[in-house]
């Protein structure tokens, strides 16, 4: 990470990094995140996202869509609803949750990202109780901000991992946000695909799967794109050798991105699409983002306990940084 | 050292309460809200003996953690934590041939030994994760942590560039040094420098100290001591990325890592503008291209 104003280095600290520690000992703590974070995490990029979805399908307002929208606006509901309650039961005073509430800051992506959700909450809320009461037009108006409130929930996660000193999250600040994005557009795209073939309308999930081919297709490239900056970093290892790697690399890389790109790429050459071939990339993709979250989370925290990573991540670049001359 | 004449008045071995202004005292430092308070470590005086640990965990209470032998030094501390505020590192220097040094350099022989403590950073990477507040920057410019508002989010964990905040996960509250901002409104030196025998950590005013530190890395290398040089000072290792300087800040005569500490450590909210701008960049092209979908599907 180039830092600008680095200072020139003095005699022992400016000697190339050779991988001392202290004694092997974590040089930072570890998140306390578990599965909760990364189901919540998972749930807000899919709730976002269903919202975005709804909207568009909405305001494209194409006769049939109806039943797609309406589905939407419910998965929408995921993230208010069970995630807060996740992300509550996540605190650990969680009686004094209504904090997240008490000041905006705007260093912090949780402050952030709890108005966020605050904000989504209400709109969507709205969006849906305006079409259990029959107001379509509420309806249409909520859901707009609710819409761009949900872009914000599929990838603050992202700059809530990131903006910390955990090397794994820290490597990679964008790819990880459009991972996380792309992920969460395909999940809500495969999720709405599913269910309009569960309500026997198969004829919508054409138009969802593209959506979430175009997604995978930048999931998968945003994937490969972190595998490099990982290892470019030096914070590779806990996804190249813990038992993260194969939830990464296999789960989250293969089956969440390559997988649905290859299914529903086929399927969009096809005159008929096959249904076989639609389910098996949505499943997928929903397995596949749910596997990402948890790989980028716990590996995250095991990279915190690796002190080398966290030191050759917190070099200065190199060249600006070496005096001419070193001491010793 | 000169005895303040102020001193002669509290002869008497029984006290009666707080001396006022004790610090001027202990310290030769007048604690006032609006100026900023921090601790210069010398590592080149510490001699491992832990006062400082134990005058912390005395004057905050704080219980004991894990009680086990490390196996590896005499550090059996072994980390900064929601209940140890103050560590002290044994690093045991290893020649390169793997056995003992024979020749030592001046100061420190085969041991460096330093004390670790909160930075409290001039912009705190904690602080500025705390959604609640409940991490403030105080009159005296120390970061403490408000125990009746935090919830124990746990955000500020891995946010800490040092590893230095820490959820205990009894009262479910985040806990890290507090600079004893109890002790500087009642006009006394922080626990551990007080109780310091060998004045390697020193408490006073941040621009003091950094001018007594500069002094006493020159000396050092007048004396043959080449490689002291400060970490966290203004310009220096471990003042960098945006977090500015630190007002704890260390005086090593080995590379950061050795000690544990990172060399150029940043401010992690300075990566929240780039996800944010990405991610709603990727989000916008994608909701356009699902717009398009749908609208093409029209037809």
């Amino acid at each position: 990470m180039p830092l600008d104003e680095t200072p020139r280095l003095p005699g022992p600290a400016a000697r190339p990094y050779q991988g001392e520690t202290y004694y092997g000992r974590p040089a930072l703590k570890p998140s306390p995140f578990g599965w909760k974070t990364s189901g919540y995490i998972f749930l807000a990029g899919l709730s976002g996202s269903a919202q975005i979805i709804g909207t568009a399908a909405d305001l494209a307002g194409r006769p049939g869509s109806e039943g797609l929208v309406r589905n939407a606006r419910h998965v929408a509901m995921a993230a208010p609803t069970l995630g807060a309650l996740l992300l509550i039961g996540d605190l650990h005073t969680p009686s004094r949750f209504y904090n997240m509430l008490r000041i905006f800051r705007r260093t912090s992506p949780m402050s952030i990202g709890s108005w966020i959700l605050a904000g989504f909450g209400t709109f969507s809320a709205l969006t849906l109780g305006a079409q259990w009461l029959g107001l379509p037009r509420v309806a249409r108006a909520a859901q707009v901000p609710a819409a761009v409130a949900g872009a914000g929930m599929s990838v603050y996660t992202a700059a809530l991992l990131s903006a910390t000193s955990t090397p794994l999250w820290a490597s990679s600040p964008q790819t990880l946000a459009v991972r996380f994005g792309s992920s969460a557009m395909a999940c809500a795209a495969a999720t709405l695909s599913l269910g309009e073939r569960v309500d026997g309308r198969p004829e919508n999930t054409r138009t969802l799967d593209q959506v979430a081919l175009a997604a995978s297709a930048v999931d998968l490239a945003a994937s490969l794109a972190s595998e490099r900056e990982y290892h470019a970093g030096g914070v590779a290892g806990p996804v190249d050798d813990t038992v993260w790697a194969p939830v990464q690399k296999v789960g989250a890389i293969a089956l969440g991105a390559a997988v649905p790109v290859v299914c529903h790429a086929l399927n969009t050459g096809r005159r008929r699409p096959s249904a076989a071939l639609s389910v098996l990339g949505s499943l997928a993709v929903l397995a596949g983002g749910m596997a990402l979250r948890s790989a980028i989370l716990h590996a995250g925290n095991r990279s915190a306990g690796r002190p080398a990573d966290y030191f050759r991540l917190a070099r200065p670049a190199e060249r600006a940084a070496l005096p001419r001359e070193t001491v010793r | 050292m000169g005895v303040p004449a102020r001193a002669l008045d509290y002869a008497e071995p029984i006290l009666q309460g707080p001396i006022p202004d004790e610090s001027e005292l202990t310290a030769g430092v007048t604690i006032e809200p609006g100026k900023s308070y921090g601790f210069f470590t010398d590592t080149t005086l510490c001699i491992g003996c832990k006062a400082c640990e134990v005058a912390c965990k005395e004057w905050n209470a704080l219980p004991a953690d894990d009680v086990r032998l490390t196996g590896t030094s005499y550090d059996n501390t072994g980390r900064l934590s929601a209940n140890t505020w103050r560590h002290v590192a044994f690093v045991e220097k290893i020649a390169s041939d793997g056995h003992r040094a024979t020749e030592m350099p001046p100061f420190q022989s085969h041991w460096l030994m330093m004390s670790d403590v909160c930075k409290h950073c001039h912009n705190a990477p904690c602080l500025e994760a705390c959604p609640t507040g409940a991490i403030f920057r105080t009159e005296f410019d120390t970061v403490v942590v408000q125990q009746d508002i935090c919830n124990g989010c746990g955000y500020c964990v891995p946010s800490c560039p040092f590893g230095v905040v820490d959820l205990n996960t009894d009262d479910g509250k985040a806990h890290k040094c507090t600079l004893c901002y109890d002790r500087l409104k009642g006009g006394l030196e922080p626990a551990c420098a007080k109780s310091c025998p060998t004045d390697s950590i020193r408490f006073g005013e941040v621009p003091d100290l950094v001018e007594l530190a500069h002094e006493r890395v020159a000396d050092l290398h007048r004396r043959g001591a080449k490689d002291a040089y400060l970490y966290g000072a203004p310009g220096s290792p471990g003042a960098t990325g945006g977090l500015g300087h630190l007002n704890a800040f260390f005086l090593l005569t080995d590379r950061p890592e050795v000690y544990g500490l990172p060399t150029a450590p940043t401010r992690a909210s300075n990566r929240v503008e780039p996800a944010l701008t990405a991610g709603l960049a990727t989000m916008a092209g994608l909701a356009l291209a699902a717009v398009a979908l749908f609208a093409a599907d029209r037809r």
